[in-house]
């Protein structure tokens, strides 16, 4: 008997848990939705883009709103998985009834996003997910303001390597659309650009990278070009170490935000010095006034400096939405379509303009500037590109 | 690459049959699989983080403490969920798998997706035999997984409470007969189970840091293990062990690193099919 | 008699009812019935080999793979019809539940759960690892089964398989056949004794039960339109095996009260995240404690006492 009381207790107080769930009326304000891994192994994106989203609502909002409305934001998980990223995006478009969607940092789920996106025709405007088929597809309510593989490889990486001279590569690409992707295209660049190279695909959840490391030493290079993401990333940085791959070869994290995560050092201990690493925010270098001020506001907020650059990129994004919406003057989607094709906005990472060519990966994107860093005795210094450079590689 | 692959395997296989010998003794004894003896091992590892980095306690005392710890919490396990399942294997199979997925929920919760890593020991890497060079916190998680190994046959062998297992193992109603108090001996070999798991959870951890979810692959290969060295047998589960190791990372280096735990399954349903009783198992009677 | 047919009755009544549910519903209240049918063909399915026979298989979202990936790979790369495709799936499952069931005939108990553990792990790598074909963890994108896509066309669709899956177990375990399966569970050496063809009913089992999950997964990926290595995945194994734990394993209406409970109480609790997972790994944990034989042992005890005794 007592027993099944307990049991009667439990059920009863999940029930009365999800009574107490029941979303709140009072739709005044306009909200959007944003997706990205708040859980999994990118969860630390998802930090990022909580911390971008909360100084992007509360700056739009002390301007006054949207529609003279207050800007709300829907953060839905997507656990970095292709299927729950999917059903989030419908989620927020059916359930929360959000008037266009902004986010992912995953290229997979992304690429299933915006067949949703197509379907429901709500307007979707990628942040950091990088695959080139996202807005090469042409979709008319797909936009990316955020950086292309193929605008990072051969705007950034492969100016980088062969303007230090590298000569011999190894490309590490792990088995995502993102990875793959970016590979096929640094292939691409090397062979133009005649540099040797030899390449090989991994497994981003993999803990072991002793073989494949071995296998890379074997060949000898003097760059790695590793497209892996999440701490993946840390275990070969320190692995490279311990078989003494590096500091020999110069290792380039492809992605840039597992290189700034707070558990780097603790994972890559001193192993994790000089590596180099894509970014488009540098701890002191700032591009405009706008991203000045989100460097302050972020250090009063939080009570640190901003490190993940991509708190910033869903800060930007945010601020194009808002734009948009205003400009768009309803909530439809065609009218946010057509406001967005528009756009002409200073943003943090400069001004945010939309590629109207159709054909390729141009067509409703937006590239901004990035940087290849090298972490120099825990401190970063700019290598690339020359016009922003604060020092010299090491070795 | 010979050379590299074979030390990966023996110390990574070290570390199989350290975690295999817990499922053994549990399987000897009790008849249970228990299905979260991965996630024993990984809460281990956070224990040892935890005290070791947020308390600043000396990495080897936080090591005693977390193995301790898990100790006491499979002795909580085995008396409020294992014990009535007694005779029903397939339930307690259920209820274990159950509680895995409860663990990893909680460490998700409590500690984050991150991996969490304990301090090393011990830096930097050195040249082995002029060959290759090693990591030195790989090569001191190998010397500290034989010394515990060591130490828990030694105690098999000389102690009346290995002598007890042993009997236990051999036979139940025997040993019952013979006045051996089993469901005592059951909690305890449940808790030294878990233990067991601690132990090459905080040994490892400092080598490949924890997550919520890395529990279950752990579990999986040494049920691997366990089936390999025959079900219940302590030396058979160390050979496996190490058979695994090796095997793992020879074909990683020769065949592909993608299917590397490919080989582990094949040779577990193999072993199954054509020797039930394990490759180095005695015959069922 | 009067019994039997009163109870068709109310069958018909209930079908009758459910099937003009989604026409009040939302679109996001007509995916979470969807899903919940998804669940009720997996639970059903994996209720007839687990809880009838006693085969505990830990690879019956693997299966759902099979189903899901067969038909997904043959309408991508060859361009069949997606619902030849489902038809594929099921097949395919099928020949691999066969060929699993005999291989495991020898084995009893653990050893059973390990080795469709063990398979369910090497599908998961082949998939992770013939990215080219399968395209690993990055999704497969697939056609749906309509041209036209349709929330309620897709529910009507998971109802005619949920009844067919609910049909196909009723009958086999209120069969002549299915004396021979309660036999078999209870005791295998007593049921041979008894001239109940063990060997046939557990290889029936495996497939039968395999069969229909590779339709239940075949159906999902082309409601989905993108299949990824979630479907075989351990953790909807879980999801399987919690709903019908708590609904009460080895009851007909146990899975299906498991799989809507559950799937509409995580659709409530999504708001907390992460915290999901572990409500209902918790309430698992104690329904199967304390009452193992789920909601459906709970209630007919409740009713047992109720009654005075007769």
């Amino acid at each position: 008997m007592n027993k099944k009381g307990f049991v009667g207790v439990i059920v009863l107080a999940l029930v009365g848990l999800m009574l107490a769930v029941g979303p709140a009326l009072g739709a005044d304000p306009v909200k959007i939705g944003v997706v990205g891994p708040r859980t999994g192994d990118a969860a630390a994106t998802g930090k990022a883009f909580e911390e971008g989203i909360q100084l992007a609502t509360a700056w739009v909002n002390a301007k006054g709103g949207v529609l003279g409305r207050p800007l709300e934001v829907v953060f839905e998980d997507t656990a970095g998985a292709p299927d729950k990223a999917a059903s989030g995006f419908e989620r927020l478009v059916t359930r929360d009834k959000v008037a266009m969607v902004l986010g992912e940092s995953h290229s997979s789920s992304a690429l299933a996003e915006i067949e949703v996106a197509n379907r429901l025709k709500i307007p979707f405007v990628v942040v950091e997910a990088w695959a080139d088929p996202i807005t090469a597809k042409n979709y008319r309510y797909v936009f990316r303001a955020g950086p292309s593989n193929s605008g990072v490889v051969n705007e950034t990486i492969a100016k980088w390597v062969q303007a230090s001279g590298f000569k011999k590569a190894y490309i590490v690409a792990e088995n995502s659309d993102w990875g793959l992707g970016i590979a096929q295209l640094t292939e691409a660049a090397l062979k133009k650009a005649a540099i040797p190279y030899e390449q090989l695909v991994t497994e981003r959840k993999s803990q072991d990278h002793y073989t494949e490391l071995t296998k890379i030493k074997q060949f000898g290079p003097d760059v790695v070009l590793a497209y892996v993401y999440g701490t993946g990333l840390h275990y070969f940085v320190a692995q490279a170490g311990e078989v003494g791959l590096t500091p020999k070869a110069v290792i380039l994290d492809g992605a840039g935000p597992p290189s700034l995560w707070p558990d780097y050092w603790t994972n890559v201990g001193d192993y994790g010095n000089l590596e180099c690493f894509v970014s488009s925010m540098h701890e002191k270098v700032e591009l405009t006034p706008l991203a000045k001020e989100f460097r302050e506001n972020y250090v009063k907020a939080f009570g640190k400096a901003p490190t993940d650059y991509k708190s910033r990129s869903i800060y930007d994004a945010v601020l194009i939405a808002a734009d948009a919406i205003n400009r768009a003057g309803s909530l439809g989607a065609e009218n946010l379509v057509t406001a967005l094709e528009k756009t002409d906005l200073l943003t943090t990472r400069g001004k945010a303009k939309f590629g109207m060519e159709k054909g390729g990966p141009e067509y409703h994107q937006w590239m901004p500037p990035m940087l290849v860093i090298q972490w120099q005795d825990k401190a970063q210094t700019v290598l690339y590109p020359p016009e922003a450079a604060t020092g010299q590689l090491k070795r | 690459m010979l050379a590299l692959s074979l030390t990966n395997g023996l110390v990574i296989g070290i570390v199989y049959a350290l975690t295999a010998l817990g499922v053994s003794l549990v399987v000897g004894i009790m008849n249970v699989v228990n299905f979260a003896h991965g996630e024993f091992y990984i809460l281990a590892g956070y224990f040892s983080y935890l005290f070791a980095h947020t308390l600043g306690i000396h990495p080897l005392a936080a090591m005693v403490i977390a193995v301790g710890l898990v100790f006491l919490l499979g002795l909580v396990v085995e008396y409020t969920l294992i014990r009535p399942t007694y005779g029903d294997d397939m339930y307690s199979l259920i209820l274990t798998f159950i509680l895995s997925i409860v663990f990893q929920s909680l460490f998700l919760l409590v500690f984050g997706p991150y991996p969490n890593k304990p301090p090393s020991w011990i830096k930097g890497a050195t040249e082995v035999f002029g060959l290759f060079h090693y990591g030195n916190q790989r090569l001191a998680a190998l010397a500290a997984g034989v010394v515990v190994i060591a130490l828990f046959f030694a105690m098999l062998k000389l102690t009346w409470f290995g002598r007890m297992i042993r009997a236990a193992a051999q036979d139940r109603e025997m040993a019952e007969l013979n006045g051996i108090n089993t469901t005592r001996l059951n909690l305890l070999s449940f808790g030294l189970g878990c233990a067991l798991a601690a132990a090459a959870g905080v040994i490892l951890a400092p080598v490949f840091p924890v997550t919520p979810t890395a529990g279950t692959p752990v579990a999986l290969t040494a049920f691997v293990c366990v089936v390999l060295g025959g079900m219940g047998s302590m030396s058979g589960c160390v050979l496996g062990g190490l058979v695994l190791g090796v095997v793992e990372n020879l074909g990683a280096a020769y065949v592909s690193t993608g299917y590397k735990h490919v080989f582990m399954f094949l040779i577990l349903i193999l072993v199954l099919l054509f020797r039930p009783a394990g490759l180095f198992g005695r015959r069922e009677v | 008699m009067v019994k039997a047919i009163d109870n068709r009755w109310w069958l018909a009544a209930a079908v009758a009812g459910f099937a003009a549910l989604p026409w009040g519903l939302g679109i996001y209240h007509q995916h979470v019935l969807i899903v919940s049918l998804f669940y009720v063909m997996m639970t059903a399915s994996w209720n007839l080999l687990a809880g009838y026979t006693g085969q505990v298989s830990f690879g019956h979202a693997a299966f759902a793979g099979i189903g899901a990936y067969a038909s997904g790979i043959l309408a991508t790369k060859v361009g069949l019809n997606p619902w030849l495709g489902v038809g594929a799936g099921t097949l395919a499952a099928a020949v691999f539940g066969f060929l699993l069931g005999v291989l495991c005939l020898k084995m009893g108990g653990i050893y059973l759960s390990l080795t469709t553990l063990g398979f369910s792990e090497i599908l998961h790598i082949i998939i992770n690892n013939e990215y080219e074909i399968t395209r690993g963890t990055m999704g497969l994108q697939v056609p749906g089964l309509i041209a036209e896509y349709s929330k309620l066309a897709y529910f009507y669709i998971f109802l005619a398989g949920a009844i067919i899956t609910l049909a196909v177990v009723h009958r086999l375990i209120h069969a002549n056949i299915g004396l021979n399966f309660r036999a078999v569970q209870n005791d295998e050496r007593a049921a041979a004794a008894l001239g109940v063809d063990v060997v046939r009913v557990r290889v029936l089992a495996f497939t039968v039960s395999s069969a229909l999950a590779g339709m239940a997964g075949a159906l999902y990926g082309h409601y989905l339109l993108l299949i990824t290595p979630q479907i075989p995945s351990l953790d909807q194994q879980f999801l399987v095996l919690s709903m019908t734990v708590i609904g009460g394993l080895g009851s007909f209406a146990g899975p299906v009260i498991g799989a809507f409970g559950l799937e509409i109480l995580s659709e409530y609790i999504r708001a907390y995240g992460e915290y999901h997972v572990l409500a209902f790994g918790l309430v698992a944990l104690i329904v199967a404690r304390f009452a193992p034989r789920g909601l459906v042992g709970v209630w007919k005890q409740f009713m047992d006492r109720r009654r005075p005794a007769a």
